[in-house]
């Protein structure tokens, strides 16, 4: 691979991250893996505030809280592995600007999402140049926001919105086997904090929307250690994906509560094997796409109330 | 460079005016009986001709037109590589700790790595960075490699993932190139991922001389090759055709609403009006026989990015002309908005959950859109 | 249709009909001379746009180790620019190292008296060899910052594109300030293996869990194996600003200090059996960089009266009149303003700037690191000393906010 000329480049035979001597020897592991100390349907704190970033027509930061795990490592530090992490992510919107004049002319608001990790985000250290799941994500990001905008107010205009991601979540435990299950789930919970940035943001920009849309996950888990899986997987909402043992399978929404509409679905794994109380006949996609919902539903509340701080500060200030 | 970025995930806007938007709407949202433009059923595929194998150099290759004009080639190659993990390059040679890693060290080689599958699109007007290729590839590739079989089942009980595992060290990397020949004329996801999954069908790997976890060695003989999705032998076959007790690639099936309708494999022209798109996933479910849902993305759909139509009492030079009365706005139930009947307007807002339900109701059901469309590809003959 | 400001000359405050935040973007100039220059008659003190006086820095804030993926990270806030800063190390095995056998026979004396004195604590600079650390560090790229700008920051920078032109300049700034500052000692980054003594076999079986008592041993041993580098750690340290407002060099670099200050690295050894490095994850065998010495950046903007005054002289040689007849005015009133810590609109309105990288020594020595003056001639000596005087105040106060950290 060429060296990129417009960064400062390590050393040129490479490096590697650190081999922990716990991580060898498996059998006794230093540090068991963390445990979800919170009940299935009860949701992470969201941390979440706008206007933070002056020279942006409208920003927000949002940071989840961290599970009681990585809290308790935190205050009593003993290993360097942190058991999990907890999102943390800046968005800043810029517009609505002209269109450059190369554009083609269009009707509505464009908008452009962009959403990069920071080099030191993740377990694994990230590149500099977007990876085809960033791209992913910012293409997810884009289907759910543009449901929620009113777009056709802003002819001719381009709307720039661009997230980094300070701390990601993880997509399983760090003990695991790497290919345990190796789906990115952990992907999905970026994606609903993604969203929930977003929509504050644009809020914060003052640009019309239909409602505020915000992002929830559900995931169907199956925690028991024994290996033969006759106990049915539950649903839980919010999951972090370092609590459990195996996830099967995972939604994550973007909702309107307003309007009870979803303008974002993604949904994968295994949703078939569900077990939900006796007369539930709904089926496992159904109960998890219902369990993200309720999630969003939950960021909402979050969302109205840090959009609220900002008008009134807005109002204040005029 | 603008067409492209609002093309992101859904194909080019269209260049219909706002009336024919409007008329194709109305029709596509007959209340049980949508008028589609080809006079097509809303369950019903495009005609298309299907041909495998028709790359001598590949391990499996598929080539699938459909007849207005849009045709896709998929090319699979497979290659053995060598497999490292990183915590196990240390355990390997690690003889006194080794055994208590037996176990997870051999569980988990069995389980396989999804990024042994590779894929890349390519379709014309577009680079391989461009939002449509990464959002159509990765959709595609997250169910192939999601799709797992049960633990009863022998050969592909993991799925994909583990079918390709030779052993402990060795793996088969499978490299999928889809190549889009003509222009998107319509959402090219449907096409892509029938092609992809002929392709995949006819896939054969060449059978294994070596045993255990020696260094893995084949036979050249390329009549005895092993298909990689296994096929029901022709003696015990003949009872169960379908092969539904084998596991199969998935295929990702478009699905939009219109109204009330829910329409599948739509054309560039019914795209443009859908109220939402959605991308299902499914497969057969080895066990029961049944389908399975895999994944389901939402797709932006492009009538979102369309021009607005005029109502003549908005309209300047319509002045007077018209009584007021006679465009009043009524209430959309699909969309739950005020419109003027006949008066396009884009679509806004998201999806409704029941709406959702019965989308993927519909693929999944019985002798549904699902059914027939894998029952179609195994039709095709294999050479 | 005349513009509007042109009523408005650079002495009359900004109150006919526009509101002040109009006048701002219309003549931004005018408007920023104005408050620095009142009119006598007014008795107001000179005072920048946003509320500072000419020599005051913005609010400061720093924030270390919030982030769970890094060794070490910081937050930094001045006034309304906010930069993070993220130190990620990983090991780079001498086996990977293309020249390192070379440069290890060439150096093999100078090494070795090095390794005899890595076994004293070492307290003072002066005890390591600096071309040694010099080479180690610089030659073997052991430093990496990025500073990424590409984060919405400001209007203006695309995200995902390539580093913009600033960025590419900054990451220099901070990579050579990095190595003239000699901040972070080689011997922290290097992972010693002591080759056992083959005599005693017990120590070869013990060497996973003992390794702190063989380091007590060496002293024994050291004189038949000299101990060997089997790695270094590399320190990733990635910038990402995520609000711009003006001067971003003091709020990186201020953030690559206090991440530093935070960084611990794993204690790491080689593995005889693996033949490999490997860290325990212990955060009491964990240790902490220890820097040399604390330098603080502060950058300054000089504000022009008249910004072409000083270039007209030389583009146009009849303005020679003229210009004699400004450097009568200099003297009678300042033309001119050294603004410490512009923001984002004053740097718009600026031509020639100064940064000053300033540390003290125990005993209140001032030490210039580094100066740095461009963009035009107005600052002379005089202003020069009154800089590194404020610079110095600036340290105290950044040592105290980075402390509390």
């Amino acid at each position: 691979m060429m060296a990129d000329r417009r960064r400062i480049n390590g050393p040129p035979g490479g490096t590697r991250p650190a081999v922990f001597a716990s991580n060898l020897q498996s059998g006794t592991s230093a540090t068991d893996r963390a445990q979800r100390q919170r009940q299935p349907s009860e949701l992470r704190k969201i941390f979440l505030k706008t206007g933070l970033i002056p020279t942006a027509s409208g920003s927000s930061y949002l940071e989840f809280e961290p599970s009681a795990s990585l809290a308790a490592a935190r205050a009593n530090p003993k290993s360097l592995i942190p058991p999990s992490s907890a999102l943390k992510l800046a968005c800043t919107v810029h517009g609505p600007k002209p269109l450059p004049r190369s554009a083609a002319f269009s009707p509505n608001l464009v908008l452009t999402t962009h959403i990069k990790y920071a080099p030191f985000a993740a377990r694994q250290r990230k590149g500099h140049i977007r990876d085809a799941s960033e791209r992913d994500l910012g293409v997810h990001l884009e289907t759910a926001l543009r449901g929620a905008i009113i777009a056709e107010r802003w002819p001719k205009s381009g709307l720039d919105i661009t997230i980094t991601i300070l701390e990601a979540e993880d997509d399983r435990w760090w003990g695991s086997a790497p290919d345990s299950h190796d789906a990115s789930w952990g992907m999905m919970n970026v994606l609903a904090g993604c969203i929930t940035a977003a929509s504050a943001a644009i809020a914060d920009a003052h640009i019309d929307c239909l409602d505020l849309v915000a992002g929830g996950v559900a995931a169907l888990v199956s925690d028991d250690s024994a290996s033969t899986s006759t106990v049915a997987p539950k649903l839980m909402l919010d999951t972090d994906p370092a609590e459990h043992r195996s996830i099967l399978s995972a939604c994550v929404v973007a909702y309107m509560p307003a309007r009870d509409e979803i303008t974002e679905l993604w949904l994968k794994g295994d949703s078939s094997k569900a077990s939900l109380e006796d007369g539930d006949d709904r089926t496992g996609h159904e109960a998890l796409i219902d369990g993200a919902v309720d999630a969003a539903r939950g960021a909402h509340a979050v969302l109205a109330e840090a959009v609220r701080e900002s008008l009134l500060k807005t109002v204040g200030q005029a | 460079m603008s067409n492209q970025r609002q093309a992101s995930s859904a194909s080019q806007v269209p260049h219909l005016s706002p009336a024919e938007l409007s008329y194709l709407y109305s029709s596509l949202s007959l209340p049980k009986t949508p008028i589609r433009p080809d006079g097509r059923s809303p369950t019903q595929f495009r005609p298309l001709t299907a041909e495998t194998n028709i790359l001598p150099g590949t391990n499996g290759s598929a080539r699938i037109g459909f007849a207005d004009g849009t045709q896709a080639i998929v090319g699979v190659k497979a290659e053995v590589e060598k497999t490292v993990l990183a915590n196990e390059t240390l355990a390997r040679n690690d003889g006194g700790a080794g055994l208590d890693r037996g176990e997870q060290e051999g569980s988990a080689a069995v389980g396989g790595h999804g990024s042994w599958v590779q894929m890349s699109i390519e379709i014309p007007g577009f680079r391989d960075d461009d939002a449509l290729p990464v959002f159509l590839s990765e959709m595609m590739r997250e169910s192939l490699v999601g799709a797992v079989g049960t633990r009863e089942a022998s050969d592909m009980a993991g799925g994909l993932k583990e079918r390709l595992v030779i052993n402990k060290r060795w793996h088969w990397r499978l490299y999928i190139d889809v190549l889009l020949l003509s222009q998107p004329l319509a959402y090219p996801l449907p096409l892509l991922s029938l092609t992809t999954h002929l392709a995949l069908l006819s896939t054969k790997l060449p059978k294994r001389k070596s045993q255990g976890e020696e260094d893995p060695f084949f036979d050249d003989d390329w009549a005895v090759a092993e298909y990689l999705y296994p096929r029901p032998s022709l003696s015990s076959g003949k009872t169960n055709s379908t092969g539904s007790s084998f596991v199969r690639p998935p295929v990702t099936l478009l699905v939009i609403s219109v109204g009330e309708n829910i329409i599948f494999d739509p054309n560039r022209e019914e795209i443009a009006v859908a109220d939402a798109v959605l991308a299902i996933s499914i497969t057969r479910d080895s066990e029961a026989g049944t389908l399975k849902l895999l994944s389901i993305r939402t797709v932006d759909p492009p009538s979102r990015l369309t021009q607005p139509g005029v109502p003549n009492s908005e309209n300047v030079s319509m002045l007077g002309a018209v009584a007021p009365t006679e465009d009043v706005a009524v209430l959309n139930p699909a969309t739950g908005e005020e419109e003027v009947p006949g008066v396009w307007r884009p679509r806004r807002g998201g999806v409704k959950r029941s709406v959702i339900a019965e989308m993927v109701k519909t693929a999944l059901k019985k002798g549904g859109v699902g059914e027939e469309v894998l029952e179609g590809l195994e039709g095709v003959e294999v050479s | 249709m005349a513009p509007p400001a042109a009523t408005a000359a650079p002495s009359v405050p900004p109150s006919l009909s526009l509101p002040p935040s109009q006048f701002a973007r219309l003549q931004p100039h005018a408007y920023l001379l104005g408050h620095l220059s009142p009119p006598s008659a007014s008795n107001q003190p000179s005072i920048r746009a946003n509320g500072r006086a000419p020599s005051q820095f913005r609010v400061t804030s720093a924030n270390a180790g919030s982030l769970t993926h890094t060794n070490g990270s910081a937050v930094v806030r001045i006034g309304d620019t906010a930069a993070v800063c993220g130190v990620r190390a990983e090991l780079l095995h001498t086996e990977d190292i293309a020249s390192w056998s070379v440069s290890q026979a060439s150096g093999s004396n100078k090494r070795r008296r090095l390794a005899d004195l890595g076994e004293k604590p070492t307290e003072e600079d002066e005890d390591e060899d600096p071309e040694e650390d010099r080479a180690h560090i610089e030659d073997l790229n052991l430093l990496v910052p990025n500073l990424s700008l590409s984060t919405g920051c400001a209007p203006g920078f695309i995200p995902g594109a390539a580093p913009s032109a600033l960025a590419q300049s900054l990451s220099h700034q901070i990579l050579s300030l990095l190595h003239s500052t000699r901040l972070v000692r080689a011997d922290d980054l290097r992972v010693w293996y002591q080759p056992p003594n083959l005599g005693p076999e017990e120590l070869e079986r013990h060497n996973d869990e003992e390794q702190m008592d063989v380091d007590a041993e060496q002293s024994a041993t050291a004189e038949e194996k000299p101990r060997e580098i089997k790695a270094f750690w590399v320190l990733y340290i990635d910038i990402m600003i995520i609000s711009l407002a003006g001067n971003p060099f003091d709020a990186a670099w201020a953030a690559v200090l206090a991440a530093l200050r935070d960084t611990k690295l794993p204690k790491a050894w080689w593995d005889v059996d693996n033949e490999t490095i490997v860290c325990s994850d212990s955060v009491a065998d964990a240790r902490k960089l220890s820097l040399r010495g604390l330098p603080v950046a502060s950058s300054y903007g000089v504000f022009e009266a008249d910004a072409a005054a000083g270039w007209r002289a030389n583009v146009i040689p009849d303005a020679v009149e003229e210009n004699a007849q400004a450097q009568k005015d200099k003297k009678g009133s300042p033309e001119r303003w050294i603004l410490a810590d512009p923001d984002g609109y004053e740097e718009g309105l600026i031509q020639e700037r100064a940064c000053v990288v300033i540390d003290k020594e125990k005993d209140g020595k001032t030490t210039i690191v580094k100066m740095e003056k461009n963009g035009g001639w107005t600052v002379d000596t005089e202003d020069l000393r009154q800089l590194v005087e404020m610079s110095a105040r600036r340290w105290d106060e950044m040592k105290r906010i980075l402390e509390q950290c």
